[in-house]
């Protein structure tokens, strides 16, 4: 049954994203177009360099014709609108992003597939780790919160929940680098690891370094909302008659709430768990680019930057494939924490 | 009878809201917001900053990257304000085609660290002839510049005195400083206006000892030929801190720029807020009213939304198309509708099997009448609760994309002045007065719209609410 329902998830999700990247092609067709266009006039162009001493003037215009005639041919650039569009989608969807115009991936290839391929662990490395570290804090503080409402601690941690709701993370990052970057030396000031990386267990010490204070500012923000949900959450399960049942029956306040409470509270958590999860990837393209963290929020600022636009597109098509497959996992969590899906019943 | 019935909703919310301290801490600060923008010409001392942001003539006499004046308060030695004196002693004779206007501005110096420049600003027209002076407290007097200039129609007249008075500097320090000093020393390196400000002692260019009291600068021009003239003779003493935020490198004054940001941020916000809310309000009722075939396709379509990374999708959109801001502020509509969706949809699902519901088809009711009338109300408080709630989304997203400079580049917002700071190199210099006040304001805004919208969420959920 769990497998029907995981099955049906993935499929349905699959033709949203097919939705998704078609909608994109529409959208983009004509200035990715452009850059194609460009970049295969540059590489006849080379071919011509090539040609020009044994071919006289005329042969080598018509030579030059022939190639870019080919190479439209091989894009589908000579179809109509609808077509190139259809076309634009069918090779994103076989993620064919096709070459960057200046970004090089670290080994030097130009492949997008590659150079975007390269950046998914560490955005990957920094938003889990930070997300874990949130959810831990968290829902215990929430929990806390949930215990003794409306006291000092539960006032005080949701008004700070309030205050920093609108804070963009990336600012408090700015201020955090200017504070403990420069004025304080505490932290290096960005990228991944030292130039040169070290080698051994020393590159994962100096990794650890790096990853620090993008590491503090994300959960130094992102745990008090998490916090507040845990606890609204908490309390709405805490007027449930089976609490009460539980607690009649003598059980300890303790066993109450980690036993009885988080069980039943947890596919919500997890929700808005994976939720913000994502929605920090999202928010992350910003915050990666202030501490030079060279992830896929970073590669947008690069890529606009460079004007770099299969680049672009290709690291949205990624972006979007990951924020699709959250989802994904989300839904399949979420069955195994909420035993009324697997079964098929409502929920 | 909707119109009543909408006011009879409100009002019960209005009472139950008004006991929750901060969602009224939030309204204040909401009305604060309102005043500043309201009051925005009285406030920002540079009446053109919306307009001429990006004009760097505009901002010309400003010091670059000046900390903002109350600094002074917390260091040991005080830097020179800036200060503009357009109200000098005017003293004119006319004879058959000359005119001679003699202009004495007083200046009273009494801080550690000198001025970098004095800015002559004045409107003339024909054969210039100009002199400044400069009497000094201790009784010196030196003359700073001469100079012709000659302007064929009326035209403005700008004189930097940092440059123009570097001929009399090299006569004033021959006379008064160490010669073994100053034969190590470029003249070209020397800044005339902070050697002016010193006294008149050996050491004078190494460690000059500030020389405090009033400044004479007095101009006297001489306007040669028919119709020649010179008025309006002003200057600008360019201070070492400048105004409430100081400035940015441009010379930018950065407290009317995040004044002159306040009405756009209010703006995407509310505007945003209340579209979004709005479509996804009825797009949820409508939803849960006709259930079946509608539903399942309306809540396909809202998947798909649902599944588009916005963010992502706003910068990509905006790099390639250069977006103004109502094309982004449409676009995020288009997207933050589907926030609201899936809880109205359930409110609306609950809502549609109430007994009177019901007892209203039976009556004949219309599906617009159903709808409006007895669904929509109930679930107006939510929406009110999502609005707010969605504001500081949309100003961060708005400022987020502007941070990557891919604003709309008619206008200033914070996010822009982010950017530029984050361009200039604010966070490598610590130039925090340029980085701290537009966030700052996000945060207090994002703040202002998270207490008014938690306080309403609080009421709307009674489960929640604390013994």
């Amino acid at each position: 049954m769990y497998w029907k329902y995981v099955i049906r998830r993935i499929v349905s999700v699959f033709f949203t994203y097919v939705i998704i990247i078609f909608i994109y092609s529409a959208l983009f067709n004509t200035v990715m177009e452009k850059t194609i266009r460009a970049q295969i006039g540059e590489q006849v162009k080379q071919e011509m360099m090539v040609q020009s001493h044994i071919m006289s003037a005329a042969e080598l215009k018509r030579y030059q014709e022939e190639r870019l005639a080919f190479h439209y041919k091989r894009y589908h650039l000579d179809e109509p609108f609808l077509s190139r569009v259809f076309w634009r989608a069918i090779s994103t969807l076989k993620f064919d992003f096709g070459n960057s115009t200046i970004i090089r991936s670290a080994a030097g290839e130009r492949k997008v597939l590659t150079i975007v391929g390269e950046k998914i662990p560490r955005t990957i490395l920094l938003f889990t780790l930070a997300t874990a570290i949130d959810i831990i804090i968290g829902v215990l503080l929430g929990m806390k919160k949930a215990q003794k409402p409306g006291k000092f601690l539960d006032q005080s941690t949701s008004i700070m929940t309030m205050v920093v709701y609108g804070m963009p993370t990336w600012w408090v990052a700015m201020i955090l680098i200017m504070l403990f970057v420069y004025k304080i030396a505490i932290f290096p000031s960005g990228g991944l690891h030292s130039v040169p990386p070290p080698q051994g267990f020393a590159y994962v010490l100096d990794l650890l370094y790096h990853l620090a204070l993008p590491l503090l500012t994300l959960v130094l923000i992102g745990f008090w909302g998490r916090a507040y949900l845990t606890r609204n959450i908490v309390l709405s399960t805490l007027q449930e008659d089976y609490i009460m049942a539980a607690r009649a029956r003598g059980l300890s306040e303790r066993q109450v709430l980690y036993g009885h409470t988080l069980r039943s509270a947890a596919p919500p958590i997890a929700t808005m768990s994976i939720l913000s999860l994502l929605f920090s990837v999202g928010g992350g393209l910003i915050f990666e680019g202030i501490f030079s963290w060279p992830g896929m929020g970073n590669l947008y600022w690069v890529a606009i930057q460079q004007n770099d636009i299969p680049v672009l597109m290709g690291n949205l098509a990624v972006t979007t494939l990951f924020y699709l497959s959250g989802l994904v996992l989300l839904d399949l969590i979420y069955g195994v924490l909420d035993p009324r899906i697997k079964v098929g019943g409502k929920a | 009878m909707k119109l009543k019935d909408l006011r009879e909703t409100l009002r019960d919310f209005w009472g139950e809201f008004r006991k929750v301290r901060y969602g009224m801490v939030g309204l204040v600060m909401f009305g604060l917001f309102l005043l500043i923008v309201i009051l925005e010409p009285v406030l920002i001392p540079f009446p053109e900053t919306g307009r001429r942001w990006r004009d760097i003539t505009y901002w010309e006499d400003n010091p670059k990257n000046a900390a903002p004046v109350w600094v002074n308060w917390f260091t040991r030695k005080d830097y020179t304000p800036q200060a503009v004196l357009d109200k000098p002693e005017i003293s004119e004779r006319k004879a058959a085609n000359t005119q001679m206007v003699e202009a004495v501005f007083t200046y009273n110096y009494k801080y550690d660290l000198p001025p970098i420049d004095l800015l002559l600003r004045a409107t003339g027209k024909g054969l210039l002839n100009l002199a400044v002076h400069l009497e000094r407290p201790d009784g010196l007097s030196i003359e700073l510049t001469k100079k012709s200039i000659r302007l064929s129609g009326e035209a403005p007249v700008r004189l930097s005195l940092d440059k123009e008075a570097s001929g009399a500097v090299g006569d004033f320090l021959k006379t008064y400083e160490d010669p073994d000093v100053l034969r190590g020393v470029s003249i070209f390196t020397v800044k005339p206006v902070e050697v002016f400000f010193a006294r008149a002692e050996p050491g004078i260019l190494r460690n000059p000892v500030p020389l405090k009291g009033e400044y004479r600068i007095k101009l006297t021009c001489v306007a040669v030929g028919s119709g020649a003239f010179l008025k309006e003779p002003a200057l600008t003493v360019a201070g070492r801190v400048f105004g409430l935020m100081g400035t940015d490198a441009s010379k930018r004054d950065i407290w009317s720029g995040v004044i002159a940001g306040t009405k756009w941020a209010l703006l995407i916000g509310l505007l945003t807020s209340a579209v979004a809310v709005i479509i996804g309000v009825f797009y949820g009722v409508t939803s849960a009213y006709f259930g079946g075939a509608v539903d399942l396709v309306m809540m396909r379509i809202y998947e798909v939304f649902q599944s588009i990374p916005l963010l992502p999708v706003m910068i990509v959109v905006s790099a390639v198309f250069k977006p103004s801001i109502w094309t982004m502020i449409l676009m995020m509509c288009a997207f933050f509708w589907v926030g609201s969706v899936r809880t109205v949809r359930s409110m609306g699902l609950q809502i549609k099997e109430e007994i009177y519901v019901e007892a209203a088809h039976a009556l004949g009711a219309s599906r617009g009448r159903i709808i409006f009338k007895h669904m929509l109300p109930q679930v107006i408080p939510y929406a009110f609760a999502s609005m707010a709630l969605q504001v500081p989304v949309s100003i961060v997203y708005e400022a987020s994309v502007s941070l990557l400079g891919l604003g709309d580049a008619t206008i200033v917002t914070w996010g822009q002045i982010l950017h530029d700071a984050m361009q200039g190199g604010a966070v490598l210099q610590g130039i925090w007065w340029w980085i701290i006040p537009p966030g700052l304001f996000i945060a207090l805004m994002g703040m202002t719209f998270a207490f008014v919208g938690f306080a309403m969420d609080t009421i709307l959920n009674p489960k929640l609410r604390t013994r």
